[in-house]
């Protein structure tokens, strides 16, 4: 039998997140954004966080980095090597945010500023937490933009980002959040709105850059394929909880187990090239339910294939069944298999 | 913002080589030039237009100048010498080619308007970049300071005072300063001299400036409060400006607020026409010499030519005055400056 | 493996429950807030309107034109002069109240034929693009070159004051403010998908027009013209300020300022009453417009 999930991951952790809640006002009501979430990271570890939109994802990650409106119910731990940062106030954790951890965002066309030159943006980074002249703060900002594998980076320096091409942008998106090198980085769907061959350079990017900082690197996506691909651990988020936890090859490496259903149709709507042409791709039928109005029981209990009535009667509480295999169900996968 | 579009879709130059030879290579200025031919039609036409307006209505000048008591055949030899008798068509002609000759005929006094404009239009233009210059400033400030907290005391107040300037009437609002700060305090004078020194600037002008101001400090701050609030909630690179750990006052000042001049430009170019006639009345009130006095004058006295001069130089100036905030976004924003460059 | 765990074990207990984010009491204050500044300027308006034009029709007012002599500079709340009289002893509230029917008709009237013309002119302008579009829009860009209120001076000016004339004035300005609007306005919701769709599936045009477009603007243009009828009450006002307007001895808010301006050292409240009538009738036209623009999520 599983233990429930109460205690504190082994120290060494960079990033501890216990119990994290994140709550919203809007529209006159109460939206529990997440409702209760566990992990930890290592440095130089990968995790990957994977969810639908509305998962929940994203928030808990800009909750921790302090990025949240303000009005925001925000409760819970999160420790940064052993510093809280749940309840710090904004110039408190302003200290941290940039500088020890850093986010690295979507839509590079949309996460720079137009009018501002490349390098300056950078600079700014640099010049908010240390004490540098300007002359320095650009000697670095040019190492980064040479680090971020940009060619030319001495011109690129004074260009500005519609001058650049998507790819390019993002790698000043990752300079920028690389500046001061932070010991965690957060990649929030760092690569969904770039074309594929550009994505896969990013990825490889990012890892080179984790192996060579020693970061924690966590990222967020919808992709489980990036995941399979890249992830020392994953996370499955739905409806604002954790669904099921595990290190990347027991869910995706030869015989992998999988045991939510809902897992198991992510990596299901993944297009194979074994499959046959024209095979309909299975999707998980219904959409993810609304924060504010949660059905009892189990939330993915409408849409799974598997549901019972004690799903719908009784939420499953996350639980270790296996070692460092969670998960949330009553009536997992029996095998991970694929379809 | 056409100019800016236009350019937008036509952009095609190279990326970083020098200042002087991108902006002159630019597109932004071939643009620009483009706009400036369109503009000679619009002041042709806005010239024309006035002439046939002036035309269509009894025509009392040469009434005007001999007095009341002159006989008819006396009017009518006059407006004969005068060329009133002849087709607009024609006396527009006549205007025109002596505008383009720089002579703008002399006006009923039997003064050269020539020279009544050029003395008069510098105080105008004083009296204009004054309010302009000292709302803009006040705008930003308060602006700034409204859309830091939203709905906080500040951006309620700030709202307060811009209704109360959008809604308050310049040349009302004329007497009621003159009532408090020149009668009851007598800060300033009732009615403005002339403007000779930095000292007598202040004490002559800051009236009536206040006058034209303080209804477009209402309107700058509104839609830069409105533009900043909108960029510090919506955009994404503000969010990037937080996660770099920037503080909150320097994001909405360096990345918020320098974004949202862009809008505030092109609102002060479209402003331009209606100040002057603003300016027009509140040099009555103040007895400012200026340009807006005079055409009043004119108006009621049938000067035409004084009238047609007038009217042209506020054309001038409003269609100038688009043209240069078309042209400021140009140069100010660097996507219309630098262009794609393919990477 | 389907067997379910005992009860105890695993029922996850309910998270407690968090301090309330939204207090109902904001929130019945904010929309509070959202309908007071809705229906507080409109209630001054109706308040304004009702004055003007039904209060005479009510009571028999003091004349407006003519006074005694004698009973000249009354303070307010004198016997039978519920603001006074002016330096002939003319009644001020009279003045005002008839004032106030000039300021509204003209206003409203301009307003009007800007949205009848002007409106017309920017659909169709933003409808047809091409060459109708290019001359239209030169059009309008010429007349507001213009400034209004030079051309509004020189048209009232030679056609003679009158209500009418200053009408036809005050329209020069009037239509093509509405007509850049309405123009604007088109063109956005001409380049949605569903204009195409619509014309691709032959709908004829001025069906598209009427029923797509126009109330897609109409909000637009609503809100702009209640901004709009305040700017033409003070334009008006400045015509009757400078003399070009409604002439003595028929009172317009215009000249009762400009009578004011006369003693203003002496007797300022000649100019303030006029004054804060013109503030209170725009402030709430004003607003009216900005809460209308808040409902009905005008950009």
């Amino acid at each position: 039998m599983g233990s429930p999930v109460n205690s504190v991951p082994p120290n060494g952790a960079l990033l501890e997140v216990e119990d994290l809640q994140v709550t919203f006002a809007a529209g006159g009501r109460e939206i529990r954004a997440v409702a209760g979430v566990n992990y930890a990271v290592e440095p130089g570890r990968t995790l990957a966080i994977i969810g639908e939109s509305g998962s929940g994802k994203t928030v808990g990650c800009r909750a921790i980095m302090g990025l949240l409106p303000a009005g925001t119910l925000i409760s819970g731990s999160a420790r940064l090597r052993g510093t809280e940062l749940i309840g710090l106030s904004d110039s408190q954790l302003r200290k941290y945010r940039g500088s020890d951890m850093a986010m690295v965002f979507q839509d590079p066309a949309r996460s720079l500023n137009p009018t501002m030159r490349v390098g300056k943006q950078i600079t700014e980074a640099i010049m908010t937490h240390r004490k540098v002249t300007k002359a320095e703060a650009h000697e670095q900002a040019v190492e980064l933009l040479r680090l971020v594998r940009i060619p030319a980076a001495e011109r690129r320096f004074f260009e500005y980002p519609h001058q650049l091409s998507g790819g390019m942008r993002q790698r000043v998106v990752i300079a920028i959040a690389l500046a001061c090198r932070p010991k965690l980085l957060f990649a929030d769907e760092a690569t969904t709105a770039l074309d594929v061959t550009t994505q896969a350079q990013i990825m490889e990017l990012l890892l080179e850059l984790q192996q060579e900082l020693g970061m924690a690197l966590v990222f967020i996506s919808h992709d489980l394929g990036l995941a399979a691909s890249y992830a020392d651990e994953v996370v499955v988020m739905y409806a604002g909880k954790i669904v099921e936890q595990a290190p990347a090859k027991r869910l995706f490496g030869a015989g992998g187990t999988v045991k939510m259903r809902y897992t198991r149709a992510l990596l299901d709507a993944i297009p194979h090239l074994e499959r046959p042409a024209h095979t309909e791709l299975p999707v998980v039928s219904g959409r993810p339910p609304d924060p504010a109005a949660l059905p009892p029981g189990c939330s993915f209990a409408p849409r799974c294939p598997s549901a019972a009535d004690d799903c719908r009667a009784k939420e499953p509480a996350l639980t270790e069944h296996a070692p460092g295999h969670r998960w949330a169900c009553w009536h997992p996968c029996e095998n991970g298999g694929a379809a | 913002m056409a100019l800016a579009q236009q350019i937008q879709l036509q952009t095609g130059g190279s990326g970083a080589r020098g200042s002087a030879r991108r902006i002159a290579g630019s597109p932004a200025l071939r643009v620009a030039g483009r706009r400036l031919l369109s503009a000679i039609p619009v002041l042709i036409g806005v010239t024309f237009l006035t002439f046939v307006v002036m035309s269509t209505l009894p025509n009392t000048t040469a009434q005007a100048i001999l007095g009341l008591n002159a006989s008819p055949s006396a009017v009518i030899a006059l407006n004969h010498s005068l060329g009133l008798d002849q087709p607009f068509w024609v006396q527009y002609w006549h205007w025109l080619s002596n505008v383009l000759h720089g002579n703008f005929g002399t006006s009923i006094q039997g003064q050269s308007i020539n020279h009544e404009l050029a003395s008069r239009v510098p105080t105008t233009l004083m009296l204009l970049l004054y309010a302009l210059v000292v709302s803009v400033v006040l705008a930003i400030i308060v602006a700034a300071l409204a859309a830091r907290r939203p709905n906080g005391i500040a951006d309620r107040l700030s709202l307060a005072v811009s209704v109360l300037g959008l809604s308050i009437a310049p040349y009302a609002f004329a007497l009621v300063l003159i009532i408090v700060f020149a009668v009851k305090l007598a800060w300033f004078p009732v009615l403005s001299g002339p403007v000779t020194d930095p000292s007598s600037f202040f004490r002559n002008l800051t009236l009536p400036a206040a006058s034209i101001g303080f209804g477009l400090f209402a309107i700058y701050t509104r839609l830069l409060r409105a533009d900043v609030v909108e960029q510090m909630q919506r955009e994404d690179y503000i969010v990037t400006a937080k996660a770099k750990g920037v503080a909150p006052w320097r994001v909405l000042i360096r990345h918020a607020l320098r974004n949202s001049m862009f809008n505030l430009i092109t609102v002060i170019g479209l402003n331009l026409g209606g100040l002057i006639g603003a300016a027009a009345i509140i040099e009555t009130i103040f007895q400012v010499q200026g340009i807006g006095n005079d055409l009043l004058n004119g108006i009621s006295q049938h000067d035409e030519p004084l009238v047609e001069g007038i009217v042209l130089v506020f054309a001038l100036v409003t269609v100038f005055g688009n043209l240069l905030a078309d042209l400021a976004y140009a140069v100010l924003d660097p996507r219309i400056r630098y262009g794609r460059s393919t990477s | 493996m389907a067997a379910p765990l005992p009860d105890v074990q695993l029922a996850t207990p309910t998270p407690p429950p968090l301090p309330s984010l939204i207090n109902a009491r904001q929130l019945r204050a904010q929309r509070m807030g959202r309908a007071l500044r809705l229906w507080v300027p409109a209630g001054i308006l109706i308040i304004l309107l009702a004055i003007c034009f039904l209060l005479p029709l009510v009571t028999t007012l003091p004349s407006a034109t003519r006074g005694n002599i004698i009973y000249n500079n009354e303070p307010p709340f004198s016997q039978g002069h519920l603001l006074g009289t002016d330096v002939q002893g003319v009644d001020i509230f009279s003045q005002l109240v008839y004032g106030g029917q000039v300021a509204f008709e003209i206003s409203l009237a301009v307003t009007a034929i800007g949205i009848a013309i002007g409106g017309t002119l920017g659909v169709v302008a933003g409808y047809a693009s091409g060459w109708v579009d290019a001359l239209v829009s030169r059009i309008l860009d010429i007349l507001i070159a213009f400034p209004a209120l030079v051309l509004a001076l020189v048209i009232a000016q030679g056609l003679g004051p009158s209500e009418f004339h200053l009408i036809l004035a005050l329209s020069v300005f009037g239509i093509p403010a509405v007509g850049r609007i309405a123009r604007g306005a088109t063109l956005v919701i001409r380049g949605l998908p569903y204009i195409t769709a619509a014309e691709l599936a032959g709908t004829r045009r001025w069906r598209i027009i009427a029923r797509h477009i126009v109330p897609n603007i109409v909000p637009g243009i609503v809100t702009f013209s209640l901004l709009g009828i305040g700017v033409v009450i003070i334009l008006e006002g400045a015509l009757d300020f400078l003399g070009y307007g409604i002439q003595a001895p028929q009172p317009s808010w215009g000249n009762m300022i400009a009578n004011g301006q006369q003693i203003l050292s002496a007797q300022p409240e000649y100019v303030l009453i006029p004054s804060i009538a013109l503030l209170i009738t725009v402030a709430a036209l004003n607003m009216l417009g900005d809460a209308l623009r808040e409902r009905w999520g005008v950009q």
